[in-house]
């Protein structure tokens, strides 16, 4: 009976044209996650190489003058980007993955965006991610929106009906072998991804597919119970769709929309007006002033009086560390909101299977908005760390060709965040129980006829 | 009215036949509330940007003249900041904007990246898209359309009907004229009370004193909407009238609605950026670097391009020393610096933007296969909100920036003398007064005509649209059988 309904499903050309688009589009996204990939490995290649020639370009030309040498030279710290990163690029494509920053103020420096094309960013990846959440609910609705109502409406669920000892199994059958082809073409992308990208199968891996499985599981969900209101095809189909809608396209953007206006960050800009001015106004202010707020923060330094001299860069990084220390309480605010953010849209997204599902791939690819922030405060004690390694150098004037400068390599920044199968899986472990309980109730109820 | 009076009728049946169904009510209100809530949050959203724009540009303009006396080379330095301001018709389609960066700081040498953007600061929801009235217009009223309209011609051959109607004496051109104005008179229920608060809300945010050049555009943004709906309307009735039942209409307009907005608008845009891929930042700089290098870098003490120029001044000028000349030095050479570094710079955003521009070229093809596309980038345009509008700020910023640098340098050639002061003497300055010549970066959004002449191929696209709609009624009059 089991083969007889299979090869029935898939002999139909429609299933068969679905199936084959969905397998192709799942291996261009494979294709576009690998470009993005490389990308991302050539920029980081790029970023040794480059430090490299430029550190030492620096210190052959400033050999004299460490002080006007570090004025110079640039120091990279890497987001490392994992493998699996490619299946759900999130947001990598806005933020930059490589940090490059002076020794002068950070907070100038910190939010420097990555250079993108507002167009592509605008229409989104085609990543699996995309195929997995928009394209797959769409070829579940079609397979599974006219089950039973098809029959009835050609006729031919009298037949069924009277030659099945229980239609409500039969039912679960043609359920069953949806299921099982679409959880086998979703299996066969990323056993592609698997060996195309080389996404080692750690708990990671495991976690992004249970998460994908349960995902389908939920759409095939909601066609059960839909389809267990034993409506018209046509009303099936507007009622599925319409959800889809809701859940793909107006929930998520609403719930943006309400988060954006909710925690506005007007602390940006004013963050880079404050430091602007705290740094350059010091350049007409009293010189001990602006040295004794920097003795202030770093009691160690004390023992640098102020050279008896108009310039001097033990004065001159003081400056630079005023326009970081009095926007702190600015930076500090925006490090906040963006906090708030996500945690809003992490809490509200539980409710929501798509969201959460985007999220949370985001977050196992660590592509999600929690690992920006947590790259941008190490990128602030990679800056702290440069700045207590030269800072006593400058200011003894060390000479330049004594420094190790081919030690100061590129540094990569690895967020260890654990990935947990609970926050992962239950709210759409919930969902499928709670939407299956209420279909099965459905049938009960009333007899399929 | 004489002549359409058929047409009417059928119109009115149609109409009260969709009122029937109670559906039709829920779904009205929810599109309705959806509007509300994407006109509230879009004028929340563009008062408050242009708020915090409005001031701190006005802010760092006021820091910029409070400067004290001081060498010009440091206001250089201190800089400036380019803020985006949107304009009125950003309320109803955000477009590109939460990609953009709000920001650009301007400062002597060094081109910065327009930071700041809402993208930026968001989690991966953004992807999902926003609500805004555009969005309601352009995504979900199609899809209404096709709900109302999918059973608008096939429902009545299903029953047999039809035949009855055809045999009365009714036109097939009249059948189908009927049904879409049925459908339009549905949808016009949400058309028409949305513009109404549309024009209300821009009115009100321009304080009622309009330029012609925001008319125009407004006009343009409800004249192609409408023409857009009504294609949508033309659409579900030539299919429904097609298809030999009802479901097979449903799921026929189903699918170009997805492949219209959902599909076609990613896959094209990926497909270009899959085959011109744009370099990284740090390519670009240190590409921008190198290229700085080979002409001469100027903060190498032994480059041979500014060793040439200073030869050449200390022969012109018959001194042996460059503090002998008549003018200060060390400011002519930054003023050269400063162009051969933005001359290189532009040099590589042209050739960057070039390939973003190839990107682009496969969505805007598209636009004429897809009347979504071609109706996105134009209400895009009108409200300055997309890809043209984004570079032209860009653009317009370093062009100030340039302007800023020059004028630093030009002020210290001629008022700073060459003399370097020792160790231990004051620095150099001059008065304040003359940090007021620099004007305020002011952002001037693009024209409603060249907004029209860059969005010219999405014009043609939608007007071609109607035409071949009209085209395929005619053809369908003709040929349609009743069974």
């Amino acid at each position: 009976m089991l083969v007889l309904l299979f090869k029935n499903f898939i002999r139909s050309k429609g299933t068969k044209i679905g199936l084959l688009f969905l397998l192709i589009i799942g291996f261009i996204s494979l294709l576009i996650g690998r470009q993005f990939q490389e990308k991302q490995q050539n920029s980081i290649t790029e970023a040794a190489v480059y430090q490299k020639e430029h550190i030492a370009r620096n210190a052959a030309f400033h050999k004299d003058e460490i002080g006007l040498l570090l004025y110079y030279i640039k120091f990279s710290l890497v987001n490392n980007t994992l493998p699996i990163n490619s299946l759900a690029i999130g947001q990598r494509d806005v933020n930059p993955s490589i940090q490059n920053v002076t020794i002068r103020g950070l907070e100038g420096q910190k939010y420097d965006s990555e250079l993108n094309n507002p167009s592509n960013l605008l229409s989104g990846n085609i990543d699996f991610s995309f195929v997995l959440l928009y394209l797959f609910p769409l070829l579940i609705i079609a397979f599974s929106y006219n089950i039973i109502s098809e029959e009835k409406e050609s006729g031919t669920w009298k037949i069924v009906a009277t030659q099945s000892p229980n239609t409500f199994l039969y039912i679960l059958k043609l359920f069953y072998i949806r299921i099982l082809s679409l959880t086998t073409l979703l299996t066969l992308i990323l056993l592609a991804a698997v060996l195309f990208l080389q996404i080692p199968v750690d708990k990671s891996f495991l976690v992004f597919y249970g998460l994908s499985v349960l995902y389908i599981l939920f759409w095939f969900a909601v066609c059960f119970f839909i389809v267990s209101l034993q409506k018209n095809s046509n009303f099936n189909a507007v009622i599925l769709l319409t959800i889809w809608l809701f859940l793909i396209i107006i929930l998520p953007a609403g719930i943006n929309t309400y988060i954006i206006n909710r925690y506005k960050v007007p602390e940006a800009l004013e963050l880079t007006l404050t430091q602007r001015n705290a740094y350059h106004e010091k350049w007409d202010m009293d010189k001990q002033e602006t040295l004794d707020k920097f003795y202030n923060h770093y009691p160690q330094f004390k023992n640098y009086p102020l050279p008896d001299k108009e310039f001097s860069w033990l004065w001159y990084y003081a400056m630079q560390q005023m326009g970081d220390d009095e926007s702190a309480v600015q930076s500090k605010e925006l490090e906040t909101k963006l906090q708030q953010r996500n945690r809003a849209s992490e809490l509200i997204a539980q409710f929501i299977p798509t969201l959460h599902t985007q999220i949370q791939l985001n977050e196992i690819a660590k592509s999600d908005l929690r690992n920006q922030l947590l790259f941008l405060k190490e990128t602030t004690k990679f800056h702290e760390k440069l700045r207590l390694h030269f800072y006593p150098k400058i200011f003894d004037n060390a000479p330049v060709n004594e420094q190790k400068w081919e030690d100061f390599k590129v540094e990569t920044f690895t967020d260890n965040s654990e990935t947990s199968f609970m926050k992962a899986f239950l709210p759409l472990l919930l969902f499928n129980l709670l939407l299956i309980g209420f279909g099965w109730r459905n049938f009960n109820r009333k007899v399929i006829i | 009215m004489k002549l359409l009076h058929t047409e009417l009728l059928i119109a009115r049946h149609f109409k009260n036949s969709v009122f029937k169904n109670q559906a039709i009510y829920i779904i009205t209100f929810f599109i309705g509330a959806l509007l509300l809530f994407a006109a509230f949050s879009g004028w929340d959203n563009y008062k408050s940007q242009n708020e915090t724009s409005e001031k701190y540009q006005h802010e760092s303009r006021e820091d910029w003249l409070k400067n004290p006396d001081k060498n010009p080379h440091r206001m250089a330095h201190y800089g400036n900041f380019a803020f985006r301001k949107s304009t009125s018709l950003s309320v109803f389609e955000f477009g590109m904007e939460p990609f953009f960066g709000n920001a650009i700081f301007l400062e002597a040498h060094k081109q910065n990246t327009a930071n700041f953007s809402e993208a930026g600061f968001s989690n991966s929801m953004l992807r999902f898209g926003e609500i805004s009235i555009a969005m309601v217009l352009q995504v979900l009223l199609p899809l209404l359309i096709f709900f109302v309209g999918f059973n608008s011609v096939a429902y009545e051959r299903e029953n047999g009907t039809l035949k009855i109607l055809l045999s009365q004496g009714i036109s097939w051109k009249q059948l189908l004229f009927g049904k879409v104005l049925g459908i339009a008179s549905v949808v016009m229920l949400l058309f028409i009370p949305t513009i109404i608060v549309l024009v209300l809300i821009w009115l009100t945010l321009q304080n009622f004193s309009i330029s012609a050049d925001e008319t125009i555009k407004m006009l343009l943004f409800i004249g192609f909407h409408f023409i857009y709906l009504m294609f949508f309307c033309v659409a579900a009735v030539l299919i429904s009238a097609s298809s030999k039942t009802s479901k097979k209409a449903l799921v026929s307009l189903i699918g170009i609605w997805l492949i219209f907005t959902i599909i076609l608008p990613r896959t094209t845009q990926a497909i270009g950026a899959y085959l011109y891929e744009a370099p990284s930042k740090i390519q670009f700089n240190s590409d921008i670097e190198k290229d700085i290098l080979k002409q001469g870098d100027s903060h190498n003490p032994n480059d041979v391009h500014y060793k040439a120029i200073k030869d050449s001044l200390l022969r012109a000028y018959k001194v042996d020393s460059v503090q002998k000349l008549p003018f200060n030095y060390s400011g002519f050479i930054m003023t050269e610096g400063e162009k051969i570094s933005s001359n290189i710079y532009n040099k590589h955003l042209e050739e960057l933007l070039k390939i973003y521009a190839r990107q682009n070229s496969f969505s805007k093809a598209v636009s004429f296969f897809n009347p979504y596309i071609a109706m996105k980038n134009l209400s895009m345009g009108l409200s300055n909100t997309d890809y043209d509008s984004y570079i032209d700020f860009q653009k317009q910023a370093e062009k100030y920036r340039y302007g800023m640098a020059q004028k630093m340098n030009a002020l210290q050639v001629k008022y700073i003398s060459n003399k370097k002061p020792g160790p231990n003497d004051k620095p150099l300055t001059i008065g304040r007064e003359h940090w007021a010549d620099l004007e305020e970066f002011h952002y001037e959004p693009k024209g409603v005509w060249e907004v029209l002449k860059t969005e010219i191929v999405s014009v043609i696209s939608i007007l071609l649209w109607v035409i071949l709609l009209f085209v395929l009624i005619r053809i369908a009059a003709k040929n349609l059988k009743a069974i």
